[in-house]
């Protein structure tokens, strides 16, 4: 139960823009017990490349302070932007939210 | 014109001032009636006041014709009588009229009772005297008496008449006053509603000053405004130009076309570029990529990243070192985020390395296999200190076309997949159909003549079809060693 309280969701939907670049850069906050998080993209089909800057930052800085980061995708065309700005080689991308949170499980157990 | 928040106090101060004419002459009127009645009333009571010394003298008259002939008995005596007897009717039913005009009941009254004396005293007393044989002496005391009564009556109507005057002075005086106070109120009134007026006007012109000044500021916010972007517009395009004019090499057996197409809307114009040139060993290296962002930021940082790619390459021109080389200086100037693709081409054998950064994968097309996307890479440049960029080879063969382009070429529709299918059939048959210029075939397939929302570069390599063949396009070109893009967007 514990475990499961540390890994916090962050969830943003539908198509990301720099239109919405202050909804994003809020949305992407942690709170202070946060010990993994799971950047829920599921319902996002599209970024443009201010909103993938967004994510990859926030992904990086997670990584920089050893926070365990999954990243959940539904999308196709989505899930191939994300491919091409290069997630894929320095995050951990899932289209399965259960795969998702076994990984972060794991990873903040550990 | 006028603003219609400022319209409203306005009819409302005139109906206000309407209102106050009106009232003006409704008092004016009725303080006329007030003087006029009182005028009246004054001359008529005058009127009656002559009336009554009328018909006292009249009643003297008759008395005294009356007198005369009793102690004389001397016919001619009795003139005054007789004159007298003929004019009292008539002055006293002129004075019933003046009386009852004036309202006066009791003076009526009393003079009906100074009718009814007279009446008695002319039976009882003056056609006794009258007759041949003159009456008792007791007549003389009883004529007395009739008299004394008549005239006591005609004594109380000219008291009634001159309290009336009075009073009716009295209302003349206050006629009078009310005359002054109205033509107070007039120019009291005239002062006040010129007062109002003024204000008004002055608030109404302050008002529409206030109006005006916005409108001025406005006015001259938003030509800054348009003046600030036209400027950022400028420096934009002039430093997205200062790539865009150089001109590409022609190396050995290899052709190379490239085409940019700013965005339709010019304010996004960005950071898209690419970059051709010849390295010793019949090498090229190309690179290609896009700065976040629009405008001079993009701009800039776009200029930079060229030259750096172009410094680092010639330190060691391996993509997978080149990106990396470039990854640490941009985080140590952190600069933004940049997507990039380097290939490292060797014309002699066909083969060439590449490594990518954020970057969308580049396409392959082969004799007889068609075309297909190459691998992904990395994250962009200036993002991860720790990030590795894996240099990919490939082994191709003659007749082969490699395309590399930015994102606008597949993510005009928002929908990278239905992009991707559309940009390889573009490929497909810009490869089969071998035009002088394939970038410019495949962006004119990929957008139809449409305006693209993004910018959009791409640049093509194709390998020649035979080893031999070192002069199957054209003839060596000179050995510049860098030199880059064209301008055939519009050529």
């Amino acid at each position: 139960m514990n475990e499961s309280k540390t890994i916090e969701t962050l969830r943003l939907a539908g198509e990301l823009e720099i239109s919405r670049k202050r909804e994003i850069r809020d949305a992407l906050a942690l709170s202070e017990n946060a010990r993994a998080v799971l950047l829920d993209l599921s319902d996002v089909t599209y970024a443009d490349s201010t909103a993938l800057t967004e994510l990859l930052r926030f992904c990086a800085a997670a990584q920089g302070a050893d926070m365990p980061i999954a990243i959940l995708i539904e999308a196709p065309q989505f899930l191939r932007l994300v491919q091409y700005a290069g997630l894929a080689t320095a995050f951990r991308i899932f289209q399965d939210r259960g795969d998702a949170l076994h990984y972060l499980s794991e990873c903040a157990g550990t | 014109m006028m603003p219609r928040r400022i319209r409203g106090p306005l009819v409302l101060t005139l109906a206000l001032m309407a209102l106050f004419v009106v009232g003006l002459v409704v008092a004016g009127l009725f303080v006329r009636s007030i003087v006029a009645s009182s005028f009246n009333n004054a001359e008529s009571v005058r009127v009656a006041r002559i009336l009554v010394a009328g018909v006292v003298r009249r009643q003297l008259d008759e008395e005294t014709g009356i007198r005369g002939y009793e102690a004389d008995r001397n016919r001619i005596l009795l003139e005054p009588y007789y004159e007298g007897r003929a004019g009292l009717p008539r002055s006293r039913s002129r004075l019933a009229r003046v009386l009852e005009r004036l309202r006066m009941d009791d003076a009526l009254a009393v003079l009906q009772d100074a009718g009814r004396t007279n009446r008695r005293w002319l039976e009882e007393v003056a056609l006794p005297l009258l007759a041949p044989k003159p009456g008792p002496p007791s007549l003389e005391l009883r004529g007395k008496t009739l008299v004394d009564h008549f005239r006591a009556d005609m004594a109380s109507i000219e008291m009634l008449l001159a309290r009336r005057e009075a009073s009716s002075d009295a209302r003349a005086q206050r006629a009078v006053l009310l005359v002054g106070f109205f033509a107070f109120g007039v120019a009291a009134a005239v002062i006040v509603a010129a007062l109002l007026f003024t204000i008004q006007q002055y608030r109404l012109s302050m008002r529409l000053e206030q109006e005006r000044g916005k409108a001025e500021a406005e006015r001259r916010r938003s030509a800054e405004i348009r003046a600030a972007y036209e400027a950022e517009k400028r420096i934009a395009e002039t430093l997205q130009g200062a790539f865009v004019q150089n001109v590409l090499p022609k190396p050995a057996m290899l052709r190379l076309g490239a085409t940019y197409l700013p965005a339709a809307d010019e304010g996004k114009i960005g950071g898209d570029w690419y970059d051709a040139f010849e390295l010793p060993g019949d090498r090229v290296l190309l690179a290609i990529g896009d700065v976040a962002g629009h405008g001079i930021d993009a701009a800039v940082a776009m200029n930079a990243t060229r030259q750096l790619v172009m410094s680092c390459a010639l330190i060691d021109p391996r993509p997978g070192p080149v990106l990396e080389r470039v990854n640490a200086e941009l985080l140590r100037n952190q600069s933004p985020l940049v997507t990039a693709m380097a290939a490292l081409v060797h014309a002699g054998t066909r083969e060439f390395d590449y490594a990518v950064a954020g970057h969308p994968p580049a396409v392959l097309w082969e004799p007889g296999r068609g075309a297909r996307f190459l691998e992904v890479g990395s994250v962009p440049l200036g993002v991860l200190g720790s990030a590795v960029y894996r240099t990919h080879r490939v082994r191709s063969m003659p007749g082969a076309l490699l395309v590399l382009y930015t994102d606008g070429a597949i993510e005009h529709s928002r929908d990278a997949v239905a992009g991707e299918e559309l940009l390889l059939a573009a490929v497909e048959s810009a490869a089969q159909a071998s035009p002088a210029n394939i970038a410019t075939a495949i962006r004119s397939r990929i957008f139809d003549e449409r305006k693209a929302a993004d910018d959009v570069a791409i640049l093509t390599v194709r390998f020649a079809e035979r080893p031999e063949g070192r002069a199957a396009f054209f003839e060596r070109g000179s050995q510049t060693t860098v030199a880059t893009g064209t301008r055939t967007g519009r050529a």
